[in-house]
């Protein structure tokens, strides 16, 4: 019996790492091999083009997260639906990774029948995809999308030689999430957080790292957030107006890299192992504030128990930096519309008639899915202004929105995920004790050789 | 062996073990358990396995997810197992100057990652206007260099004697195969279909890239996206991957003495 349940534990051991092999080995990133295969793309011919269904009055849709994206996409239809009774949705829910994966191998070789009509991207990918493969994307400055409702940075992220080439849906904003009742029990309220520069939260947080054991915040090592919220937020960027890689020289990087590390050997950033960490070390009560985009709000309410005990702010300004501001930016996504889409101009309406010019959506979304909007109209709606419960009764959405006006815009680059990389690399080594000047330098070498110069 | 060294091997054995399977024993009470928990490091069961049964239901086509990938791997099983075993078979059976070579270019077809013709493949089947079929799925990996070897390598252990009997007698080739190959190299076809299953279970690059439709989803891309937005629900992974995970493990419950055999033959 004993040899039977010993055969059995090895048996399904076994049997759990190949199927974990068989998984691994062919989950590959294909955003990487995607760069120099540009040259081989080759146009659709005319009458070729299609998209999925070929209907008239229909449109396909790639996006992820049913919850956030798709739920939004769907209503979006019913709204569009009420003056276009005829008109039809088919939204395919594809992760960001498959999106990737399918843009680069349709574009490379060549067919671009597969495509669907719109595709949603992540706003730092936006340069590198429509750069790299212009035939794909459609510039949308005669859609007659007015881009003015949104903000400067939000709408920074998709133009690419004066051309708009995506609508801003997801509202990447950043925001100081705060423990109310730990900031109490170390004498501060929300007040003494708010419009502060990262030498006072350094100060005020050994102040409650002392009183009350808990770090301000957590971020996951190995990643560069928390780096490149900080850049942006001064306006300031890993590349110079050109393109070309700009960190040995760049002050405010400089600035940014002390202060990072400042904050992890003083004990007040907690850097955790990986994402499920960093989620619970804030909801289960081991740090005393969040600093991320403002989609982090959705994890932070998983913690039921702590409603009403967190309050929303501006993120901390850079001490020293010329353009240093509380507002920055962290993540959200655009709608772009393909070449590959046949009912171009239906395209443009449903997004103008939705996306970019319905306040009335904005209110439908919000309540069910949290998906804030970059459409600046939306910040005076009655729904926006509403008290949220779980962050102190406060009006947290009209807030967000009001942050995300304030965001500079910066220039993301081309090659923004390399950079981001690279600087990432260069965050571990610093907090494992090399200086700051040497990283900076082999981080933008390590760019360079990533774009062949 | 003195009884020091058994405690020792067994003490070994079991933390091993202990280690290979904790991954299981947590995926598999996460399951049952919400979010929060699961983040707070809960490792024992919960009540929530039904919510987040419900969750993953009414957010997910698991159900579709399910049959998609069951009737793919089994399709591709069965395809594979039948061209590949009289690959192999013929490969040692038959006599031939350059047998040997073909069989040396075909291995060398193992070292090339899949990620190297994915474009090549795609333009392949976009031409042949197989984009977004069943057979384009399964077409390019139902014929593959290992399991062609596995067969030839086993094939060895099969008694030539046996064919040249049944030649005199005026067997058929194909019968040969089928009324004395087959029942004699049950063990190798179990542990072809165990390999075969799981691949064709685990596969993810090329349905993703070639399958363009919701209802064609299986079931690693749906775990997959179960991860992508800004908010993961943890119980729901956890289900699913559970869900996910089954069906090969039971596959090789039922076949784990064959697989044995199986391998063990092909390196003898």
């Amino acid at each position: 019996m004993k040899s039977k349940i010993l055969t059995s534990f090895l048996a399904i051991s076994l049997s759990l790492s190949l199927v974990a092999c068989g998984g691994g080995s062919n989950n590959t990133d294909s955003s990487g091999t995607s760069t120099d295969a540009s040259k081989s793309i080759t146009k659709v011919e005319e009458g070729s083009e299609q998209n999925s269904d070929g209907e008239e009055n229909s449109l396909t849709v790639w996006c992820w997260d049913p919850a956030f994206n798709i739920y939004s996409m769907d209503e979006a239809a019913k709204v569009y639906q009420q003056e276009n009774p005829d008109f039809e949705l088919n939204v395919i829910e594809n992760s960001w990774d498959d999106i990737q994966t399918k843009l680069a191998t349709a574009a490379v070789s060549g067919d671009l029948s597969t495509l669907p009509d719109i595709v949603l991207l992540n706003d730092n990918a936006i340069q590198k995809y429509v750069t790299t493969y212009p035939d794909l994307f459609e510039s949308l400055e005669n859609s007659g999308i007015d881009f003015a409702n949104f903000g400067d940075s939000k709408c920074a992220y998709s133009v690419i030689d004066n051309n708009h080439y995506a609508v801003p849906f997801d509202n990447g904003a950043v925001i100081a999430c705060y423990r109310t009742d730990i900031l109490a029990e170390a004498g501060y309220t929300i007040e003494d957080f708010t419009d502060i520069t990262w030498d006072e939260f350094i100060e005020k947080g050994k102040v409650v790292l002392e009183k009350t054991g808990k770090p301000m915040f957590s971020t996951q090592a190995g990643a560069s957030d928390i780096i490149l919220m900080m850049l942006q937020s001064a306006g300031a960027s890993m590349f110079d107006e050109n393109g070309n890689p700009n960190m040995v020289n760049n002050s405010v990087l400089y600035e940014v890299m002390e202060n990072y590390e400042s904050l992890v050997t003083n004990g007040i950033l907690l850097e955790m192992s990986s994402w499920d960490q960093y989620i619970g070390s804030f909801t289960n009560s081991n740090v005393c504030s969040v600093i991320n985009g403002c989609w982090i709000m959705a994890s932070i309410q998983t913690a039921e128990d702590q409603s009403g005990k967190w309050a929303i702010t501006n993120m901390p300004r850079l001490n020293n930096a010329e353009n240093a501001s509380n507002y920055s930016n962290n993540g959200g996504s655009s709608w772009a519309v393909l070449s590959s889409c046949k009912n171009k101009d239906l395209a443009y309406d449903f997004l103008g008639k939705t996306f970019a010019g319905s306040v009335e959506f904005y209110e439908t979304i919000l309540p069910k899915s949290g998906a804030l909007a970059t459409y600046l109209p939306a910040k005076d709606s009655d729904v926006y202004a509403q008290p949220h419960e779980f962050f102190s009764g406060e009006s947290v959405f009209a807030k967000i929105t009001e942050f995300a006006g304030k965001v500079p815009s910066n220039n993301t680059g081309v090659y923004y995920y390399e950079a981001r990389d690279a600087i990432a690399t260069a965050v571990t080594n610093v907090i494992s004790g090399s200086d700051i000047d040497t990283e900076l330098k082999a981080a933008e070498e390590t760019v360079r050789f990533s774009m062949g110069q | 062996m003195n009884k020091f060294e058994r405690k020792m091997k067994y003490f070994v054995l079991t933390v091993a073990s202990i280690i290979s399977v904790f991954p299981l024993y947590w995926m598999a009470i996460s399951a049952t358990n919400k979010s929060a928990d699961i983040l707070a490091g809960k490792m024992i069961p919960g009540r929530f396995a039904l919510e987040n049964f419900r969750n993953l239901v009414n957010t997910y086509n698991i159900g579709k997810a399910m049959t998609n990938s069951i009737k793919y791997s089994v399709l591709m099983t069965l395809a594979s197992l039948i061209i590949c075993s009289l690959a192999g078979y013929g490969f040692e059976i038959y006599h031939d100057k350059v047998k040997d070579k073909v069989m040396s270019i075909l291995l060398l077809a193992l070292m090339v990652p899949f990620v190297a013709i994915l474009i090549p493949l795609f333009q392949m089947m976009s031409k042949l206007e197989l984009l977004n079929t069943s057979l384009g799925f399964m077409l390019p990996t139902i014929s593959t260099p290992f399991l062609i070897m596995l067969f030839r390598q086993n094939t060895k252990a099969f008694p030539y004697e046996i064919v040249e009997a049944a030649r005199i007698d005026g067997c058929s080739e194909l019968k040969i195969f089928v009324k004395f190959f087959i029942p004699t190299m049950k063990s190798t076809f179990a542990a072809a279909i165990i390999i075969t299953f799981m691949n064709a279970w685990n596969s993810y690059l090329w349905p993703k890239v070639i399958m363009q439709t919701d209802e064609s989803i299986t079931m690693p891309i749906l775990v997959a996206s179960l991860k992508d937005g800004y908010f993961t629900d943890y119980g729901m992974l956890m289900l699913a991957v559970l869900l996910c995970t089954m069906p090969t493990v039971l596959f090789f419950f039922f076949l784990q003495k064959q697989f044995a055999e199986g391998i063990a033959g092909s390196v003898k």
